[in-house]
């Protein structure tokens, strides 16, 4: 019971990764390293941990898209996992259709109890009410999604421990092994999510760029990394008669 | 009121815009996206802009309740302009208010461009590549650097976008799109992301096909061979694949994630696929 509490209030914290700067609390690196120490196992929450976030890779929020709902995920899949002695692959299983079925729950809350702060904001703006303003903010952030998401993981772990741990355990080893191949192929996803975002005719050799320095010479990802950087300075600095304008133009208005 | 001495806001009230634009993503909803993410960020600026004006000050609050979203870690650039531009409606009798709103309208997108690619194609992709990797010996350090290696930079750049965003106003947009600095940058960060996108398929994605053709120890394995034409080549290969469907087949991201799960269980029953 305990457990189930720290568990919901573990994803509350993830969940105020919004209030936060958006600054990634709630990507399963960290949901599973916390819930690792609520059920008294870090070293194997951290592992859980590694494996969901490289497979969730692809799942955050860009120009409005909602990714599946993974603090849940990650907690409940950590969680079941850990409660259950299995392999960390065994997270992904439960993980999975659980971010699936939250997005569904996180999209009604949206749909249905979010809209009512966002309109009585409106009409505190219009009464001229900064206050009022402020306080939906805070308030509609919490009520909306934040404490349902807590007692919704909190009643799950609750009730699905004991049965999840029995249906864990009658797993068949060829279903692991799948498990496991599939967490070594999950990433692909998430970087052709990635590269949708940014690729263009132009730059798709740059990938390639990529892809070749770390097979060919073994570089680091950090490395390749700050090769990009310097890559990018050499050939933005090709140019540099339109970048030195822009910079003059800046100058002149600071007059004001 | 036309006069030299317009400047009205301080360091402190920007600073209380700056710590206000940490919570932009609390209540975004389908609506209007970040609207009341940007309202309640502007809060402190109008509420002391428009102190004696009770009339102004509704005004400019539905204002900043207009749709809004952007890559929420550089939102502060807009919100900083913003300020500025309400800073001179609020001392200035003929400001054109409808330019406040223009000004936002016009800089969201191409600054989600930039940032999406700067905070999560790249330096997520960072953190994530550092992070996981020693996270997956069970180290604590994982974790922790991870958050590190994204938030210290994140909130640098999140303070110098406030302060950089209102000291430039309004006429940051033209200047930037003038000298196609903004294309520039996108170019740049596109760059840096997809060398480490590259090099993270190498490096992240597994596959194994222990697959042989004949017997004993004249076999051939398949997944050698592959990798003596070019190392990583299937990784390549099938991240290539997702990416069709991902994006020719228009697959949603859960379906295509179970699917590498389905992918993953037949592959270790017929034996195609290994650890």
């Amino acid at each position: 019971m305990l457990q189930a509490i720290l568990l919901g209030l573990v994803a509350m914290i993830g969940n105020a990764t919004f209030l936060a700067g958006t600054g990634l609390l709630d990507r399963p690196i960290v949901m599973c390293t916390l819930t690792g120490l609520v059920m008294g196992d870090v070293k194997s929450g951290i592992i859980i941990g590694a494996m969901m976030e490289l497979a969730f890779i692809g799942a955050f929020s860009v120009g409005g898209a909602i990714p599946p709902e993974m603090i849940s995920g990650g907690v409940l899949g950590a969680a079941l996992t850990l409660a259950s002695g299995n392999s960390p692959e065994v997270a992904l299983t439960i993980g999975i259709p659980v971010a699936s079925l939250a997005l569904i729950l996180k999209n009604a809350c949206k749909i249905f109890i979010l809209p009512y702060f966002v309109h009585k904001a409106d009409q505190y703006a219009k009464e001229g009410n900064g206050e009022g303003v402020s306080r939906m903010h805070m308030l509609g952030g919490f009520l909306y999604f934040n404490l349902p998401l807590g007692v919704f993981v909190a009643t799950a772990y609750y009730l699905g421990n004991t049965v999840m741990s029995t249906v864990l355990n009658a797993i068949p080893s060829f279903v692991q092994n799948g498990l496991t191949i599939a967490t070594g192929l999950m990433p692909a996803l998430g970087f052709a999510i990635l590269a949708s975002m940014i690729v263009n005719k132009k730059n798709a050799v740059f990938l390639f760029l990529g892809f070749l320095l770390a097979v060919y010479l073994n570089i680091p990802v950090t490395g390749i990394a700050l090769l990009g950087v310097v890559t990018a300075l050499i050939i933005v600095g090709i140019q540099p008669a339109q970048v030195s304008t822009a910079l003059a133009g800046g100058d002149e208005d600071d007059d004001f | 009121m036309t006069t030299s001495e317009t400047k009205v806001l301080n360091k402190r009230d920007l600073m209380k815009v700056f710590w206000r634009s940490f919570t932009m993503e609390w209540t975004w909803n389908y609506e209007r996206q970040a609207n009341l993410g940007y309202g309640f960020a502007m809060v402190p600026i109008l509420e002391k802009l428009y102190k004696d004006k009770p009339e102004e000050k509704a005004e400019a609050l539905q204002r900043h309740l207009e749709f809004f979203n952007t890559t929420p870690h550089v939102s502060t650039l807009i919100l900083g302009i913003s300020s500025a531009m309400e800073e001179q409606n609020s001392t200035q009798e003929d400001f054109d208010t409808s330019s406040i709103n223009n000004v936002k309208v016009g800089l969201m997108g191409p600054l989600a461009g930039i940032g999406d690619s700067l905070l999560w194609g790249t330096l997520r992709i960072i953190a994530t590549g550092i992070g996981t990797s020693l996270a997956l010996q069970g180290n604590i350090l994982g974790p922790i650097l991870f958050l590190l290696i994204f938030n210290i930079p994140h909130i640098i750049l999140r303070y110098i976008c406030m302060m950089g965003g209102y000291k430039l106003g309004a006429g940051f947009l033209t200047k930037m799109q003038q000298g196609g600095l903004m294309d520039k940058v996108t170019y740049g960060a596109a760059i840096v992301g997809l060398m480490s996108i590259g090099a993270m398929i190498a490096t992240m994605v597994t596959v194994n096909i222990p697959l042989s053709y004949g017997e004993g120890d004249s076999a051939i394995i398949i997944g050698d061979i592959l990798n003596g034409i070019i190392p990583g080549i299937i990784p390549l290969l099938f991240t290539g694949f997702i990416y069709w469907l991902v994006t020719k087949k228009k697959l949603k991201t859960t379906v295509a994630l179970l699917m590498i799960l389905v992918i993953g269980i037949i592959g270790s029953l017929t034996g195609i696929l290994g650890i």
